[in-house]
């Protein structure tokens, strides 16, 4: 527990306007430059879900984002390692599963709107993260 | 959820409408599914969502679809409750004030207008989120900097309007709104300012209008639907130091507010300086349950041997200075000085130049993040917020008694303490934030009794709050009573006027059209 609890404090280090630490400022992580959206209809089905899950889901799943942050912390308590952390190097996730997260929220993760990502997107971003079918 | 339909709106009514808005938006962007429903509730509620239910959402992409859905609106007599990207987390997020409003979610009206590096300043629609506007200042290299409120996920647009505050000099978000487009009641465009005139290049550079200044009237506000508004935005400075100081005990917050307030008003210190307490610090550490183990409030005791563990003060002054070095330097010298007549310990300084890399926490820096958010999971399971957030004078008595007054009766409900004071100039904004359990209906009738006191006490001892969730809009609005509530008086008599269907947002704040009077109150339960 006690490990968990450490890492999960690194990981959160000098979050909101605290001290950062003294070894220097972290890189900026990949969830803070986000690549902007694919063009396209959002309606239509077919939009890379690469790109759309980084756009529209890297605000917290991308590493050092929130959602990874508290998802890190549960995988390592399940005795898992961290990088599992990370939805994409997740093996274990169906694509049911991830629209139902998505619509109905789990935890601190609230519920997403059709206007934050529509259902073609949202299709798109269940195939790319769901490895388990 | 199950449809609520606004009031006297029948099925038949409320059908025609939503294939009435179908038309002009698409019928993918009528949301009227029971899925639908949910996604546009309430995510924190404190209680069941069904007490501000919304009947459906639409979703327009241009100024011209939000105008024909208004004035589809008048004609249907549905009601509409904008929001920008409905993020408003603590406060109610998407959900409307009176059961069966239509969201109005503008989260499609996403552009970036102008980004003007020379004037330091950008027009965005409602639909921009921080991030969105900190990737596009990234790719293009401009020199300018955000002002970001604590989880950055949400609207640049309706996070100014909503009156956010953010920990930069230009954290007064409100203050940074100049030259506003908004979608009035009846359906006419109406610009601010210089925007008033055809093309006009100084719109969101000159902050009045020619008579009557309007631009504030937009906010917090059900007068019209912004569709777009100018944003002033901080240039990069050359050089930052981040000077720290760890504050050890609660009461040393009264000697601190009366050494950093008359800094700021001086112009000496620009930034929007913000001093949380422990327990912010210990949000982002782990969960509760791994410091103390029991449903009741942390004890003293317990609170001085964390402090002591993780070599925290009671509060942490985190203060950062912009500009050339020189200057930042002379400036440092007379805060630290300041200080120093009080607190011995030398403080932490970081120095951040041109060139160097910023960290991706650096809230004073105008970094957007949602990693405050993780203080959800501080209670556990379905972790949700509510912020008590009123105003003081900025003086170290003001601020000792407030304090005083909400951490008695926070400690007489057994939650535990945890609060904020961010010194906007001669003022502070007071933010106690109450964490709970979704799920525990125990405590989150005890919350929104905890709630009711707050605000029924510090309006006895003459302060009231800056905003609030939607449950307490209209006992807050009560609190106003200079003369038997003038205020509200005055504000619904021009609602009433300009809205006199009511269609725009009925209730927001506590401001009621007079077709809708009779909903006052409606959805305050009183802390059951």
């Amino acid at each position: 527990m006690k490990r968990v609890i450490l890492v999960a404090g690194a990981l959160a280090l000098s979050a909101a306007a605290f001290a950062q630490a003294p070894s220097g400022p972290p890189p900026m992580p990949p969830y803070m430059m986000r690549a902007a959206a694919p063009a396209g209809d959002r309606l239509a089905p077919g939009r890379d879900g690469q790109s759309l899950f980084e756009a529209q889901c890297g605000y917290c799943h991308l590493a050092g984002g929130m959602g990874t942050n508290l998802l890190t912390k549960q995988q390592m308590m399940a005795g898992n390692p961290p990088q599992k952390g990370l939805l994409t190097n997740r093996e274990d996730l169906t694509g049911d599963y991830i629209k139902t997260v998505v619509r109905m929220g789990k935890g601190a993760m609230p519920q997403q709107t059709k206007v934050d990502i529509t259902d073609a997107e949202l299709d798109a971003v269940a195939k790319y993260l769901g490895k388990a079918g | 959820m199950k449809l609520h339909l606004p009031p006297r709106v029948s099925p038949k009514q409320f059908q025609s409408a939503m294939t009435a808005f179908a038309g002009v938006v698409g019928k993918s962007w009528v949301m009227d599914t029971d899925a639908d429903r949910d996604a546009y509730a309430d995510t924190y509620a404190p209680g069941s969502t069904e007490e501000w239910p919304a009947s459906a959402a639409v979703a327009p992409a241009s100024v011209d679809e939000v105008r024909a859905v208004v004035r589809l609106a008048n004609e249907h007599k549905v009601p509409l409750w904008p929001v920008a990207r409905g993020k408003n987390l603590g406060y109610g997020t998407a959900a409307p004030r009176m059961e069966g409003t239509v969201v109005m979610d503008l989260g499609r009206m996403n552009k970036i207008l102008e980004l003007d590096h020379k004037l330091a300043y950008c027009v965005v629609e409602p639909g921009v989120g921080f991030f969105d506007l900190h990737d596009q200042i990234q790719r293009e290299k401009a020199p300018l900097w955000l002002s970001v409120p604590g989880n950055a996920w949400g609207s640049v647009l309706g996070n100014a309007l909503e009156h956010g505050i953010g920990y930069t000099s230009y954290g007064l978000h409100a203050r940074n709104l100049c030259g506003v487009e908004a979608v009035l009641p009846d359906g006419d465009l109406l610009r601010t300012g210089m925007g008033a005139m055809n093309n006009n290049p100084a719109f969101h550079l000159f902050p009045m209008s020619y008579g009557p200044t309007w631009d504030l009237a937009f906010s917090q506000s059900n007068l019209g639907i912004v569709t777009k508004a100018g944003v002033w935005l901080q240039p990069a400075p050359e050089t930052s130091l981040e000077i720290v100081w760890d504050i050890p005990n609660a009461d040393d917050i009264g000697w601190v507010i009366d050494t950093i307030t008359p800094l700021k008003i001086s112009g000496l210190i620009d930034q929007n300086v913000f001093i949380p307490s422990w327990l912010g610090k210990m949000v982002l550490k782990g969960q509760r349950q791994d410091f103390w183990d029991k449903p009741s409030a942390i004890p003293e005791w317990r609170v001085e041997e964390l402090l002591k563990q993780y070599k925290l003060g009671y509060w942490q002054v985190a203060l950062r200075l912009y500009g050339e070095e020189p200057v930042v330097k002379a400036r440092a010298e007379v805060v630290k000085a300041a200080m120093k007549r009080n607190l011995a310990a030398a403080p932490q300084e970081h120095w951040w130049r041109q060139g160097e890399p910023i960290g991706q926490y650096e809230i004073t820096m105008g970094v957007p993040s949602a990693v405050p958010l993780q203080m959800s999971d501080w209670v556990g399971g379905r972790g949700a917020h509510m912020g008590f957030s009123p105003v003081v004078p900025a003086t170290g008595k003001h601020v000792l008694d407030q304090m005083h007054r909400s951490r008695k009766i926070i400690a007489d409900f057994d939650v535990d303490f945890y609060a904020s004071f961010t010194i906007g100039g001669r003022f502070a904004n007071n933010v106690n934030m109450l964490m709970y359990d979704r799920d525990n209906a125990t405590e989150v009738a005890k919350m929104r009794k905890l709630f009711d006191a707050l605000i029924v006490e510090t309006a006895k001892a003459g302060y009231a709050e800056y905003r609030t969730h939607l449950g307490w809009m209209d006992p807050v609005m009560e609190t106003f009573d200079f003369n038997n509530h003038a205020l509200r008086r005055f504000d619904e008599k021009v609602k009433s006027a300009l809205d006199p269907n009511g269609v725009i947002a009925p209730g927001k704040q506590g401001v009621w059209p007079a077709n809708y009077a009779n909903m006052r109150g409606s959805a305050y339960k009183g802390g059951q």
